[in-house]
């Protein structure tokens, strides 16, 4: 029983980080349609900022992630003023290649400034843990959970209580209908694809407490990032909680009692399974395709 | 107007192909030069190695140049990044020899790499010297021009460690052993070798599994390591495996008295840097290369790395340039590289002195020698074993404590 209870307080915490990264990923698709495949490689460049943010000014990564977020909102705007908004409403190959053709310029420009070593950021909160009897807790992870539950329901505030949340919201469920009301539906999609950057980077200072990472980790992590998405429903903000939590307790189980092999199978196999019974995803909602923007 | 615009721009474009193709036309191959090819893993997974290994090959042509050259030619070297994808090694190496018409090759960095690069050399009857081959699977395959340019393949890579552990007397040996271990052609025979011997000592294997490069959370793996009661760990590694495991060991409280990494520990700084000093100290690592060995060039070599890249050099970095002594060796002897089938078959009868000691081949191009067992002792890199070459008498256990 001890056992179990561990498990499920590591995946809870790894979750809750999945949740964190993944919920922009999900948004920008709710709004735009645009499935950001550059979204790992923005976790990346969020780690290394903060890393360069501790080891050159001496900032703790908790402390650094208002400046890291400020950034990635900045980077974000960027990127969909001088990209996305081209090939929005395109056919969905089109965001992918581009978004795809960001990753990679996003890792090149990584590796040229940072280089193409592991980095690693280490606080006196990257080894520590909590004991609760025979059970413990690691402190990064419980850090990393809380400010997940920090800006996620930062999140649910804009988007439920503000006009900018509503008008997001607007444009997610019906862009003709939004612009019909006077919704500046360019403007929310620039706003939104910021925001949703801007949240991965406070994952992505969290992941750099965590896990070591090079530009080339970005792979790995949008990998795991889409099957969360997917899982939860496209779209859906507490589909892509409740899924990066699935996805982070069914990895962590499946390490503890099938083999650490099967971690990488498990989700996805959660995933066809979910998709088979329930083709929009945990919490997506079923579309008409003609209805799609 | 629009076609004018159109044809203008196409004639842009074609100038800018042209002058491109102009600039690459620069023939690496031009009669003065020995141009040797080699593609890395400069970016993806495995880039901290490739970038070591590049370090490696630059320092060694750097030197050979300053002595004379290769038969009296100065050498160059093209290097090629293959983003740690099989795909694009085996591309950059058909490129390279029949595109850039390279004289002579160097392996990658990595056997998952080298086992198709490697093929290509064969196919094309090159001698395909590699810094990072210790997967047995390459030697089974009655290839004649591949060659190890290290001590050991990688069954044998943790040998001298794991019979100095059969060899402890009872009180101290432990009874129960856990064998973490990526899943990679390197990694995992480094594990399955110490096993059989650790096994055959006794000493009883309580968990073993392997896990997908993927893995970044090895909270689980440490419980159930923990919860096993496992007195050794060996963990075949790359690199971030061996820092996450470091990490997570440390967060679920459990300290094993001896704690063995594959290729980890030999990544220096990154690997300090990555599990900090306190944790580092007493991690036993097997290791072609020590940075205070008295062999062939090392002095030298260290003092030249300092130089061009600052800092000790890593083991990777010693390995590529012992790669390229092994391949100026075969083609000072032969004095020819237009028969590269007889620089393969000196190498089979001949010993090459590196600057990782010297070294011997099988005839199917597997080394013969024993790799050094190293461990981090206050913040440096120590050869604790075997005892003669070793630079220190004194072995700890993990975070210094007692075996």
């Amino acid at each position: 029983m001890t056992s179990f209870i561990q498990t499920l307080i590591l995946g809870l915490l790894v979750g809750a980080l999945y949740a964190l990264m993944a919920s922009g990923l999900t948004l920008i698709f709710g709004v735009m349609r645009v499935i950001n495949l550059a979204h790992g490689a923005f976790a990346v460049l969020a780690a290394f900022l903060t890393f360069t943010l501790w080891k050159h000014l001496g900032l703790d990564p908790i402390l650094s992630i208002p400046i890291v977020m400020a950034v990635m909102f900045a980077v974000g705007w960027l990127v969909y003023v001088a990209v996305i908004r081209h090939v929005r409403g395109s056919h969905v190959s089109m965001t992918v290649l581009a978004t795809f053709g960001i990753a990679l310029m996003l890792e090149g420009i990584m590796g040229f400034i940072w280089g193409n070593t592991s980095t690693a950021v280490r606080v006196s909160y990257t080894d520590a843990s909590i004991a609760l009897g025979p059970l413990y807790i690691p402190q990064v992870m419980l850090i990393a959970a809380g400010i997940a539950m920090l800006i996620l329901g930062g999140l649910y505030l804009l988007l439920n209580h503000t006009w900018a949340g509503r008008a997001i919201r607007a444009a997610s469920a019906n862009e003709a209908g939004a612009l019909l009301v006077g919704v500046s539906v360019a403007t929310i999609a620039a706003l939104t694809f910021a925001i949703g950057v801007s949240t991965l980077g406070a994952g992505g200072a969290m992941l750099s407490t965590i896990y070591p990472f090079l530009p080339g980790s970005h792979y790995q992590w949008i990998a795991r990032l889409l099957a969360i998405v997917v899982l939860g429903g496209l779209g859906s903000l507490p589909g892509a909680i409740l899924g990066a939590l699935v996805i982070g307790v069914g990895e962590i189980a499946a390490t503890s009692y099938l083999g650490a092999a099967w971690p990488v199978a498990v989700p996805f196999l959660v995933i066809i399974v979910v998709l088979i019974t329930r083709p929009q995803g945990i919490l997506g909602a079923r579309l008409r395709e003609d209805a799609v923007a | 107007m629009r076609r004018t615009t159109a044809f203008r721009a196409m004639v842009g474009i074609a100038a800018i192909a042209l002058a491109v193709s102009a600039c690459s036309a620069d023939s690496p191959n031009n009669g003065d030069t020995i141009t040797i090819g080699a593609s890395l893993p400069l970016t993806g997974e495995f880039s901290q190695g490739g970038l070591d290994t590049q370090h490696g090959y630059e320092t060694w042509v750097e030197m050979t140049n300053e002595a004379g050259g290769l038969l009296g030619k100065q050498v160059k070297v093209i290097v090629r990044d293959d983003a740690t994808t099989q795909d694009t090694a085996v591309s950059n190496y058909n490129n390279l020899i029949s595109k850039d018409k390279v004289n002579l090759v160097l392996g990658s960095q990595s056997s998952l790499l080298n086992i198709p690069s490697s093929a290509v050399a064969e196919k094309n009857k090159m001698l395909f010297v590699c810094p990072s081959c210790g997967s047995p699977d390459m030697y089974n395959r009655g290839f004649k021009y591949i060659f190890f340019s290290q001590q050991t393949v990688a069954t044998d890579q943790a040998k001298v460690f794991a019979e100095w552990i059969a060899n402890l007397p009872a009180d101290q040996r432990p009874k129960t052993a856990a064998y973490p271990t990526l899943d990679d052609p390197f990694a995992g025979p480094v594990v399955e070798g110490a096993e059989k011997i650790l096994s055959a000592a006794g000493i009883k294997t309580v968990y073993k599994d392997q896990y997908p490069a993927t893995t970044k959370n090895f909270d689980p793996i440490v419980n159930a390591m923990r919860d096993a009661g496992a007195e050794i760990v060996v963990q075949g590694a790359q690199f971030e495996d061996g820092v996450n495991m470091i990490r997570s060991m440390n967060r679920a409280g459990y300290k094993p008295s001896i704690v063995y990494q594959s290729s980890s520990p030999t990544y220096g700084q990154q690997y300090l840097e990555g599990v900090g000093e306190q944790n580092a100290e007493g991690v036993f690592f097997s290791s072609s290369y020590s940075s205070l060995a008295k062999t062939n060039q090392n002095a030298e070599f260290v003092k030249k790395f300092e130089e061009k890249f600052g800092g000790l050099p890593p083991e990777d970095a010693a390995d590529g340039f012992a790669a390229g002594q092994v391949l100026a060796a075969a083609v000072t002897a032969v004095g020819s590289i237009d028969d590269q089938a007889k620089l393969a078959d000196w190498l089979r009868n001949n010993t090459v002195q590196t600057i990782l000691g010297p070294l011997s081949w099988n005839a199917d191009g597997s080394p013969k020698g024993n790799f050094l067992v190293g461990q981090w002792q206050g913040g440096v890199s120590q050869v604790v074993l075997p005892p003669d070459v070793a630079t220190t008498d004194k072995i700890v256990g993990w975070q210094g404590g007692p075996i």
